[in-house]
């Protein structure tokens, strides 16, 4: 079995060439970024540091990266070409299977390593930031009342917030998707609860603040309804009415099992933040004007946290991430044919003596976008304390 | 043994033409610039100035202890004829802390909260001296002892938070001193302390000079607190020096538009909100980066002449007949110092206060503190935060509630808000008993009926939403207006009120200055009808010019709605200025409380004297009487038995059978509404002297050369509300009083005893011959022309924004509706 090889250069040529949409985004989104970063507060302010600059790139390239992957990947990200099975980069694959080039190799079951990367980035930032946001709606939603309250509500609070942090997270995961208990609807439970929060948190936010302006209150509170209920009835119930959104058992469980894992993190942030800024005068000129303990803590607080909040949110979805690929490693999330990293890195670890170029694409796009997201982070803390 | 004593003649330490800078993402910032002083062995310099002004950056040039974006760019700092700038690290190292030591605000900060008291002293000689743990020890004790600390032992023994703020001040001063510092560095050493506390730490900080023969720099923003420490001061304004020279001089005759500013909107003894009010300085200190040409003051100076003031950067003069004199403003020989500023608007009638309005009749109020909790066992204890609180407040009437942290003040306004529910008594709103219903049970009427202005500016309103917005909540919820349009109207009117543009409705607070967003506080406290406004500590954070301005706006609309005002403060100045009727507070108990002339004179409650005592006058022809409280205000959570004061009371001894000690004393009726919560015995009453009074002499031809023939006027009954005399005539400078009286016979007295120290330096200056003898044969008619144009406030809006507002155009998101 004679293959041929494109050499090094026209492998490095050639990524760089299918990236081209993301390269112009980039430019572009960037381009304007900074040309316009003076009015664009926070987030322009990230231009002033190479730090924040670099974040941002890295972010944004996975971003396009996901959003352009289907444009990027030269082959099916599960088609297999039999005999490129475990061939080293830059293999040309032969007439018979359409041609082309495994840029980075195939990986043990003949497929596109290149594309198999390029698709796993659809699934983890599908994945990881909208888990996150569920984890801080549920987060700020318990953490305002235990800081605001105090006493036994935070008592309680904080208990089973310890509670869950002292669970072993791999135990959980491993429990989460046992078949038993699967079968026993736990996951979907979970998950129903949990997306719930993001509606009750909406409709007490606009409750709060409109429930005097009868010209807003309905049309707020009906949106919420009706958006809310539908994203629910699709993510719980996989039962979306226009067929947009799903949501395979499977995804749910690992939705689920993150949510509960990296909630407490984010009620515990709240809370303390909660427990500070509730002591200013601001919250106290409201307490003498009447306003109610849910306005207060959303309206005059929760904004006032945003800062920390923010940060915490970009660190979150690094971990997150990395929390996706460990779980993939265990083979206890997606399909096992599922392109996502982890579980690439998971199937590529198996025959790491041998071969090591399956491993490592999956391992260094996972790696550069936690490092981009974190460097972002730290760049929003520097610049939001600057302020 | 001090280095500092050996060359009596050779300065410390010479600033010449200092020029600091800090370069940020904006480009090069200058926060000071041609700075120069000299200090002599011995001597202490007092940097006074309003926040932003560069004072504290000179410090720290001084140490050079500059972050990292901050640069000497210019000028000379010579340590003892060497200049610093030629010391290599290592020589700044073995200096600092060693030859010129710091001390800063904050002493918590300061100390090392993991270490011992004494392991941190003992270090010093240990690193400096090189000296044994014993001989290290032996010092340390010794210090302790000498920053008057009792039980050194113990001390040595104790962490840092095993003491309280003031103990801790102390340390930080003793670990100071334990190097023998040839220059001691203050920044602002007492702010963060109670009044009481404070005059504590002055009297230590005071005798340093004498005791130790170390030179100071007394950073401070608070010119009675330089007056009562200082021999020299410099005036900062906008980075620069505006005017140097000795306290007497500078404060008796002020020879830079800025320093007559800053003396006319403290409230010094002698102004009166009625027809003497304060005269705040118009605008706002300008950002570094758009200071204007020429004098930095010119803008909102009223002696302002275009091209002769902003033609050329203006060096220091010399002010003539005075030694170390010096002014940066060319037009002071041209200036009419006894002139008010033009526009200034008559004397207002005072108000007759109305029907009462709020009754507190014997509240209480206990927290019930530990226990709760999911695991928290045990039972709580009581701390009593409120006892017995009796006082009354009618229509129109300001009532000052004084008293230091801990005194129970803030559980009071709490309770009268709504914020908690009194534990017994009654609190009575108009017709409404309101103690035991909670802000969410109140009616929208009551709830606005009893408003609040808050203390810190930059925690009052909500950084995340625009002003315009929280006004309109406010009115919202006080169902003020039908619709949002309405609302909108009402909420621009109100921004009238309080004379801000109406373009700040769209802003974010964080792009006002700390007055205006005060304004702002002050417009959402009267955005309802309110009835009643608690004011707590409303001025205390903001810059003096700034405090006059927002004090008085405050009392205009307080006057022209008719509202009550409780006002809460700790700086008696301000509340002689301000209330009518004053209630003193300590340790939850209202200890006395009376009119303000009554609270004001004697007799006191033992408390209101030191309390009297404590607060620092910007006036030298002022004379007090030093009481120093020993010791510190007792936790609420284990008050002492008996009187609440007990612990610190000087007239103890004076009450037989350990009364004070085992009964709490019966509040005494001392006529007219006087009561004091004391067992002195009506003869301990009767001797009391006044703690503050006046050397008529001295103020007469304050600031004159001295061939004016020292007038004696006819005294007119009434003066100024509870001193022991009117306050005297001021020729020129700081205000116009249009009464001289007579010193009444305890008032000599006390005053020669009190005197002595400033008798010096008047004495030392007697001689000169005052340059410029203006105005010499008409000085005795003077006043009484500066009375007629000497009061009333300025048209000019004070803290309106000038041309050096921030024009930052909002950027954050649209405003919610």
């Amino acid at each position: 079995m004679n293959l041929e090889f494109v050499g090094a250069t026209q492998i490095v040529l050639g990524i760089l060439a299918r990236f081209w949409p993301v390269w112009l985004s980039l430019a572009i989104v960037l381009g304007a970024s900074y040309f316009y970063r003076k009015k664009l507060g926070l987030y322009g302010q990230l231009f002033s540091t190479g730090v924040g600059i670099a974040g941002l790139a890295i972010c944004f390239f996975w971003l396009f990266t996901a959003i352009f992957a289907s444009r990027i990947a030269t082959f099916d990200p599960l088609a297999q070409v039999a005999v490129l099975k475990n061939a080293m980069p830059g293999a040309i694959a032969p007439e018979t299977s359409g041609g082309g080039v495994y840029l980075l190799g195939g990986d043990n079951l003949a497929r596109d390593v290149f594309s198999r990367m390029v698709f796993g980035s659809q699934i983890v930032l599908i994945i990881a930031p909208a888990a996150t946001l569920f984890a801080l709606m549920v987060g700020i939603t318990l953490g305002l009342p235990a800081g605001y309250y105090g006493g036994r509500i935070d008592a309680l609070l904080s208990f089973l917030a310890n509670l869950v942090l002292a669970f072993p997270v791999i135990l959980l995961f491993y429990l989460l998707v046992t078949p038993a208990i699967v079968e026993m609807g736990i996951p979907r439970w979970m998950a129903g609860v949990f997306f719930l929060f993001p509606i009750v948190f909406f409709l007490t936010l606009f409750w709060t603040r409109f429930k005097n302006r009868p010209d807003r209150i309905w049309l707020y509170m009906g949106l919420t309804i009706v958006i809310g209920g539908w994203i629910y009835a699709s993510l719980v119930f996989n039962a979306d009415p226009f067929r947009i959104l799903s949501l395979t058992p499977n995804q749910l469980n690992i939705f689920a099992a993150v949510v509960f894992a990296s909630s407490p993190g984010v009620f515990r942030i709240v809370r303390g933040l909660t427990m500070d800024i509730k002591t200013r005068d601001y919250v106290a000129a409201a307490q003498t004007r009447g306003e109610s303990p849910w306005y207060i803590m959303l309206w005059e607080i929760l904004p006032n946290a945003r800062g920390p909040l923010i940060v915490d949110a970009c660190l979150r979805i690094g971990y997150t991430t990395i929390l996706l690929g460990t779980l993939g490693y265990f083979g206890l999330g997606l399909a096992p044919e599922s392109p996502d990293w982890g579980t690439a890195i998971k199937d590529a670890s198996r025959l790491l003596r041998s071969f090591i170029h399956p491993a490592l694409p999956p391992t260094i796009a996972l790696m550069s976008f936690v490092l981009g997201l974190n460097l972002l982070a730290d760049s929003l803390r520097e610049q939001s304390m600057k302020d | 043994m001090n280095e500092a004593v050996r060359n009596p003649e050779e300065p410390i330490i010479e600033i010449e033409n200092l020029s600091i800078s800090f370069f940020t993402r904006k480009g090069e910032i200058p926060a000071v610039m041609d700075f120069s002083c000299t200090v002599m062995p011995g001597e202490a310099m007092g940097i006074v100035g309003e926040s932003g002004c560069g004072k504290s950056t000179v410090s720290l040039g001084i140490m050079r202890d500059l972050s990292n974006i901050g640069k000497i760019v210019g000028g000379r700092i010579k340590f003892r004829g060497r200049d610093m700038g030629d010391m290599s690290e290592e020589e700044l190292r073995a200096i600092r802390g060693n030859k010129i030591a710091m001390i800063y605000q904050e002493p918590m900060a300061s100390l090392n909260p993991a270490m011992k008291i004494g392991q941190q002293l003992m270090e010093v000689p240990l690193i400096h001296d090189k000296v044994s743990n014993d001989e290290a020890y032996k010092r340390a004790r010794d210090m302790i002892a000498s920053v008057k600390l009792p039980d050194p032992e113990r001390i040595m023994r104790s962490y840092p938070h095993q003491l309280s703020g003031g103990q801790q001040q102390r340390i930080v001063i003793a670990m100071a001193l334990l190097s023998k510092p040839a220059l001691l560095l203050l920044d602002e050493p007492t702010t963060a302390l109670d009044v009481t506390v404070e005059a504590g730490i002055v009297q230590l900080v005071k005798g340093l000079g004498k005791e130790f023969g170390t030179s100071m720099i007394f950073v401070s923003h608070n010119l009675g607190l330089i007056l009562e420490t200082c021999d020299r001061i410099t005036v900062m304004y906008s980075g620069e020096a505006v005017e140097t020279g000795k306290i007497k001089d500078v404060f008796d005759r002020m020879r830079h538009p800025y320093t007559q500013g800053l003396f006319r909107s403290i409230p010094l003894p002698g102004a009166d909100k009625n027809e003497r009010p304060l005269v705040a300085i118009p605008g706002q200190l300008p950002l570094p980066q758009d200071r204007p040409k020429g004098c930095n003051f010119g803008p909102r100076c009223h002696h302002f002449v275009e091209g002769v003031c902003n033609a050329a950067e203006i060096p220091m003069i010399p002010v003539d007949g005075h030694e170390g004199h010096f002014s940066r403003c060319v037009r002071f020989n041209e200036i009419d110092w006894a002139a008010m500023p033009p526009g200034a608007k008559k004397s207002s009638e005072p108000v007759k206060p109305g029907a009462p309005v709020l009754k507190v009749t014997d509240m209480r109020k206990y927290y019930n503190v530990g226990g709760g909790g999911m695991f928290g066992g045990g039972a709580g204890r009581t701390v009593k935060a409120n006892e017995t609180i009796s006082f009354m407040a009618r229509e129109s009437e300001t009532v000052a509630i004084v008293g230091e942290s801990g005194c129970g003040k803030s559980t009071l306004a709490k309770v009268l808000l709504g914020l908690e529910t009194a534990s017994a008594g009654s609190v009575t709103l108009g017709n409404d008993e309101i103690q035991s219903t909670g802000i969410e049970n109140r009616s929208v009427g009551t709830v606005s009926a009893i408003q609040m202005v808050f203390q810190n500016p930059f925690d009052t309103l909500n950084p995340s939403h625009s002003v315009g917005s929280q006004i309109i909540r406010t009115l919202e919820k006080f169902k003020v207006g039908k619709n949002t349009a309405e609302r909108r109207q009402r909420m621009l009117e109100l921004l009238d009120l309080v004379k801000l543009p109406r373009a700040f409705a769209e802003r974010k607070p964080r792009q006002l200055s700390g007055g205006q967003k005060q304004r702002i506080g002050v417009a959402r406290a009267f955005s309802g009808a309110a009835k009643v406004v608690v004011a707590d500590e409303p001025v205390s954070a903001l810059d003096v010019s700034v405090q006059a301005a927002v004090t008085e706006l405050l009392m205009d609309i307080q006057r022209k709605n008719k509202t009550t005002m409780l006002f809460i403060s700790h700086d008696l100045s301000v509340v002689r200025y301000i209330a009518d009727r004053v209630v003193v507070m300590y340790l939850g108990h209202i200890v006395e409380q009376g009119t303000t002339d009554q609270i004001f004179a004697p007799p006191y409650h033992p408390y209101t004297e030191a309390l009297l005592s404590a607060i620092p006058i910007a006036d030298t022809s002022v004379v007090k009487k030093h009481i120093v409280l020993e010791g510190d205000i007792p936790s609420a959570m284990n008050p002492p038995s008996g009187c609440p004061f007990q612990t610190r009371c000087r007239y103890k001894s004076l009450v037989p059978d350990n009364l004070c000690e085992t009964q709490l004393p019966p509040l005494k009726d001392l006529g007219n509404g006087h009561a004091s919560l004391c067992w002195l015995a009506d003869d301990v009453l009767a001797e009391m002297e006044p703690v503050i009074s006046f050397d008529r002499d001295h103020a007469a031809h304050e600031g004159e050369p001295e061939d004016v023939v020292p007038h004696r006027e006819r005294s007119v009954p009434g003066g100024d509300p509870g001193f022991a005399a009117p306050p005297p005539k001021r020729p020129r400078g700081k205000r116009a009083a249009p009464a001289a009286g007579r010193l009444g016979d305890a008032a000599e007295e006390a005053e020669s005893r009190g005197r002595t120290r400033r008798q010096e330096t008047r004495d030392e200056s007697g001689g000169q011959k005052a340059g410029a003898p203006r105005r010499t044969e008409n000085s005795t008619v003077a006043p009484f022309k500066q009375a007629e144009a000497g009061s009333g406030r300025q048209a000019v809006d004070p803290d309106a924004p000038s041309a050096f507002e921030p024009t930052e155009k909002e950027n954050g998101k649209p405003r919610r509706k």
